[in-house]
């Protein structure tokens, strides 16, 4: 196991910062090989990879040789009632074992059951019951992938009259019991807490900080009663100024952009990545920290959590 | 939020779970579990519950866009839309990757919109793209391999393909309609042929490429990517068109095979005792 070169403040120190990352589209595949832009790490969503050959994993194979790659699952369904999909998990392994990834993650909710998916993100009620549950099956997951997992909260459109405890609660109390990472998606915490009239600070300020270790930023579209996470703007104004909360409480963290409609060229991508970097920045000055990750850090792809 | 947390059970989270992808599946008469979504006077359930029954729909019909860009620029936004949504409704997804979600459009469409044939013979040749651009890496055969068999064993030949090749027949003139719409112009006026003809789809370079076949090749190529011998696929080509003698369709199958070395089909060869 290599020694990771940074380290994130406030938190566990076998944690590692990979700096600041984008989502890999297909449509930036050549710009990234030719023009090596400033980006530290990239995110892929494993299921467009979970194919046979060609195109796709070609391109894999060549991004990864030049940079860290971490792995987003979108099927999972690690919240379902039903058993997991065995060729699902084959498949996801087997791409760990080729992409050998930084980290793994996937989202808290779950995406169908009785064999059937509904490819989206549906949300669990948030009650002791389930988070055990979900905690067992993390488990059987990190066994099978033999290493920890990070999941994500999700934003959500409807809430149960069933659920006992916060989101933030439900998130701690699953990470405690299944000893997984988090994936915060700061986007998601604005969306949901718009959407469903809670204080987004008491969101950030309610998850363990021994667990953050990636961050996701997205825009999204507001349609005045409610918000939808489109994935297809920049990110707005509040979204960064919870970034900064964010960092006032985990310290730095590995941090990236996700877009996934109306793509533009990568240079915009990059040029909004340097929000984020400057962000941190500053909150790295104020607070007299000094751990800003490299722009061009060389983090090794083995970076065991398990 | 409920006030006796330990009366929350698995069977009620299973319960929920069906229920809900009930909902988003269309059976909108099992929504019992819209009584567990908190209403609120903002939004209310019916609008929560509506924007995962769209997103449902709308995020399926965007991947079917993707894997049929000609047959929806065949049949137009509407038509293809409404295509869709039925298609949705009939082939709830099975898969844990949205890539495989659009397997079942050419039965759909044959029975969805018969008046139009031609649109599922338009999904038979994406879909079969589509499995060539992503099938599994293979090495080519180089020709110096082939070259190297002595010329009497040449009838215990027996070939490996890649296995991105595709095969389909089609009617209609599909093939210059998609060539059109992948050069933004006009596609040409649709037209059926009173025979099918077999067109070969493979990968090369990471693209998938498309020639047509004459019968004879096709039924030579069947062959061979079922496991027959080189002697097998001769004496198949005999008496074919014209009456091919044994001595033809050897000139022939060894012609055919030449070809698809070249074009990198071929992957690996077995002498069979």
């Amino acid at each position: 196991m290599n020694t990771p070169k940074v380290s994130s403040a406030k938190t566990n120190p076998q944690l590692s910062n990979l700096g600041f990352g984008l989502g890999l589209r297909t449509q930036h595949y050549n710009s990234i090989l030719e023009t090596k832009p400033n980006i530290d790490w990239l995110e892929v969503i494993s299921e467009n990879y979970m194919v046979p050959g060609g195109k796709p994993l070609h391109f894999l194979d060549r991004i990864r040789a030049e940079y860290p790659v971490v792995m987003h699952g979108v099927s999972l369904s690690i919240g379902s009632t039903t058993a997991f999909d065995k060729d699902y998990l084959r498949d996801l392994r087997k791409l760990v074992d080729r992409v050998e990834p930084a980290w793994i993650s996937d989202h808290l909710c779950w995406t169908g059951v009785h064999g059937q998916n509904m490819h989206d993100l549906l949300p669990l009620p948030y009650t002791e019951e389930t988070a055990k549950h979900v905690a067992e099956r993390v488990g059987i997951v990190q066994d099978y992938l033999g290493r920890r997992i990070l999941l994500e909260n999700v934003s959500s459109y409807a809430s149960y009259v069933d659920s006992t405890m916060t989101e933030w609660e439900f998130i701690s109390l699953i990470c405690e019991k299944a000893d997984c990472l988090l994936l915060l998606d700061v986007n998601n915490i604005y969306v949901s807490s718009y959407n469903h009239q809670f204080d987004a600070k008491a969101f950030i300020d309610g998850v363990p900080t021994n667990r953050v270790q990636q961050i996701h930023l997205a825009g999204h579209h507001n349609h005045g009663d409610y918000i939808i996470d489109t994935h297809d703007a920049p990110v707005i104004d509040p979204v960064w100024d919870l970034y900064r909360h964010a960092l006032s409480r985990f310290g730095s963290v590995s941090t990236m952009i996700e877009r996934d409609d109306q793509i533009p060229e990568l240079d915009e991508l990059v040029q909004e990545l340097q929000i984020a970097r400057d962000i941190t920045a500053d909150y790295l000055s104020v607070s007299g920290k000094n751990e800003l990750p490299k722009s061009d850090a060389t983090v090794s792809s083995n970076l065991h959590h398990a | 939020m409920q006030q006796s947390p330990q009366t929350y059970t698995m069977l009620d989270l299973a319960q929920l779970q069906s229920e809900f992808q009930s909902y988003l599946i269309g059976h909108k008469n099992s929504t019992t579990f819209t009584t567990r979504i908190i209403n609120d006077a903002k939004v209310g359930v019916n609008r929560r519950l509506a924007i995962y029954f769209d997103a449902y729909r709308l995020r399926i019909i965007e991947a079917l866009a993707t894997a049929y860009p000609k047959l929806k620029a065949l049949l137009g936004d509407d038509l293809f839309n409404r295509i869709a949504r039925e298609y949705i409704d009939d082939f709830p997804s099975t898969y844990q990757n949205m890539r495989w979600v659009g397997g079942n459009m050419r039965e759909h469409l044959l029975y969805s919109i018969p008046e139009h044939p031609i649109a599922a013979e338009m999904a038979v040749f994406e879909w079969s793209l589509s499995l060539a651009f992503d099938a599994e890496d293979v090495a080519e055969l180089r020709l110096q391999d082939l070259a190297e068999i002595p010329l009497e064993h040449w009838n215990a030949l027996q070939l490996k393909f890649q296995p991105a090749i595709q095969i389909v027949r089609l009617r209609w003139n599909i093939i210059p309609i998609w060539k059109a719409l992948d050069a933004d112009e006009a596609p040409p006026a649709l037209l059926q042929d009173s025979i099918y003809t077999s067109w070969l789809i493979w990968r090369r370079d990471f693209s998938s490429q498309f020639r047509s076949m004459g019968e004879m090749e096709a039924i030579a190529l069947h062959m061979a990517m079922t496991g027959a011998t080189f002697e097998e696929v001769c004496e198949s080509l005999e008496g074919q068109e014209a009456e091919t003698t044994a001595e033809e369709a050897m000139t022939i199958a060894a012609q055919y095979m030449a070809g698809w070395l070249q074009c990198g089909m071929i992957v690996s060869f077995t002498l069979l005792n």
